[in-house]
């Protein structure tokens, strides 16, 4: 051992995987470090819905015998990683965070588990999640998930458990999924860094689906280069899924180092200086442009007229999309679901189509505003959310008139779902805290397919400050 | 013009759609649908007819 305990355990995956090559950390070391910081400390976060520890040791002692005979490892090769409860697992257990599923045992692994196990990374356990990675559950069937800044704040979701587990280091990363912000709002909420893929770009085969047209797989870790990592191994074509894309994935760690000298960043003025953004998140951010412009980039503001009505039309199209897939359950189950997720999917289940079609060329119009600031620069940033990690109690409140189910569910979701109807890559970076200390997040959109340009941007930008670097204070 | 779906208005299209729903149940989703129908509004008075509604992308990625 190099570092004592909890240090090991925070460290990121990328440099645990090559202290693992190194034989200066035994994978079984490893994987029983990160197996008992979650029987110590999942029992208030409640990351985990289930925990593989034999499966988990066996695979690290096959891991650990690999090292000793000096194979080729791969480059996730004994890393303890977990995944959301919403991706098939082999023999394991899949619900979808729902009661609907609770019993439901996949036959085969998923794309992004495939490929995650083939690199070598060792499976811990089952993500908590809200239920159907929809947001808004009112009442967790596998316990309520608590954000490890503050256990009374929400962890974000729906990808919640993805967010905590990296953020308390119950794993060394995690895979989330990111229909409108799933992976991006849980990594802004717990302080971790959460990457959206350009949409295509990562298989959803063996996900359960919301959205055709925006559910993407992303990778949350405590670093940008962890995020880089595991997009290189779950990155790719994949015949399963017949939308993802044929184009080469390039070497998304080579140019990680190269800085932002020259970058063109455009200020998205509605989300930044809207007046929905909280000030302390608002300057944070604007500190955020000042830094870059330090390293060299280029900056200046921009405006995108339709990105305050994001959350409503995201809603218009993502959430009728979920109410086709749930139809046949809420006709005959719907007593199973929770209130918060039942009343969402009933209601998406009756949005007037003309609605819906003024929504579906509501989203064209902003894809191209948004395609067209993107050919003009090279990254687009603003807020990940208009406000740090709210109260639990918050999410629970009922709901007695529309304006409040406005403000509830619309103005968040403009932040996080541009990048999602669009299709572009998007990264949540931590970039400091309030002064009632829980974290706030940058958020960073690139060009499709340009996710190289993206983490070239964070991790300089990363690296020019140190935020990812603290550690929750309920997680030693 | 502000959407003001009732609950009855609500009640009938579940009905129609085999849809069970409590009346907890009915007095929020009136509220959301409302919510939804009236924050997008705005978009009525857009230049949207010309514009063909794709889901999918026709650019290619980058050639590396």
């Amino acid at each position: 051992m190099t570092a004592a305990g909890a240090d090991l355990a925070f460290l990121g995956a990328r440099q645990l995987a090559g202290l693992v090559r190194d034989r200066k950390v035994s994978p079984v070391e490893l994987t029983q470090l990160y197996l008992d910081r979650i029987e110590r400390l999942d029992g208030r976060l409640r990351a985990y819905i289930t925990v593989l520890p034999e499966a988990a040791l066996a695979a690290a002692r096959r891991a650990e015998a690999a090292v000793m005979r000096a194979e080729a490892l791969a480059p996730l090769h004994g890393i303890p990683y977990a995944v959301k409860d919403q991706f098939d697992t082999a023999g394991v257990r899949t619900t979808s965070g729902s009661r609907i599923l609770e019993d439901h045992v996949p036959t085969a692994d998923a794309t992004t588990i495939a490929r995650l196990n083939a690199a070598g990374g060792i499976l811990l356990g089952k993500l908590n999640l809200t239920e159907f990675a929809l947001g808004g559950t009112q009442q967790f069937p596998f316990g309520q998930p608590r954000n490890p800044w503050n256990l009374d704040h929400d962890p974000g979701g729906s990808s919640s458990g993805s967010g905590i587990a990296v953020a308390a280091a119950l794993c060394a990363a995690s895979l989330g999924e990111d229909t409108g912000g799933s992976v991006r709002s849980p990594a802004s909420f717990c302080g971790v860094v959460g990457l959206r893929p350009t949409w295509g770009r990562v298989s959803r085969h063996g996900s359960f689906p919301l959205s055709w047209s925006m559910d993407t797989p992303g990778p949350l870790g405590r670093s940008v280069e962890d995020a880089a990592l595991l997009l290189q191994v779950i990155a790719g074509y994949d015949p399963n899924d017949p939308l993802t894309s044929r184009a080469p994935v390039p070497d998304y760690s080579r140019a990680l180092g190269d800085g932002v000298r020259g970058l063109r960043v455009g200020i998205i003025r509605e989300l930044t200086f809207g007046a929905d953004t909280q000030p302390e998140v608002r300057e944070a951010v604007v500190a955020v442009a000042r830094k870059l412009e330090g390293l060299g980039a280029a900056t200046e503001e921009v405006s995108l007229r339709l990105v305050p009505l994001a959350g409503a039309i995201f809603m218009a199209l993502a959430d009728a999309d979920g109410a086709g897939v749930h139809h046949r359950w809420l006709r005959t189950r719907a007593a199973d679901y929770d209130q918060g997720t039942r009343r969402r999917l009933l209601t998406a289940s009756l949005i007037p189509s003309a609605v819906q079609q003024r929504a579906a060329r509501a989203r064209a119009l902003l894809r191209a505003e948004m395609l067209d600031l993107l050919a003009r620069h090279d990254v687009l940033l603003c807020p990940t959310a208009h406000q740090a990690a709210p109260p639990i109690a918050a999410a629970r409140a009922a709901i007695t008139t529309r304006h409040e189910a406005a403000g509830r569910f619309f103005t968040r979701r403009s932040y996080v779902t541009p990048a999602a109807l669009a299709g572009t890559p998007a990264i949540a970076v931590p970039c400091g805290f309030t002064r009632s200390g829980l974290p706030i997040s940058v958020q960073l959109i690139a060009r499709r397919f340009d996710e190289a340009t993206l983490l070239r941007a964070a991790h300089a930008y990363e690296q020019a400050t140190g935020w990812s670097k603290r550690r929750p204070p309920e997680t030693a | 013009m502000v959407s003001d779906l009732t609950t009855d208005h609500v009640a009938a299209l579940a009905a129609a759609l085999g849809l069970p729903i409590t009346p907890d149940d009915l007095v929020e989703v009136t509220h959301r649908l409302n919510a939804l129908v009236e924050a997008l509004e705005p978009l009525a008075a857009l230049p949207l007819e010309t514009i063909e509604p794709t889901a999918r992308l026709a650019d290619e990625p980058p050639a590396s």
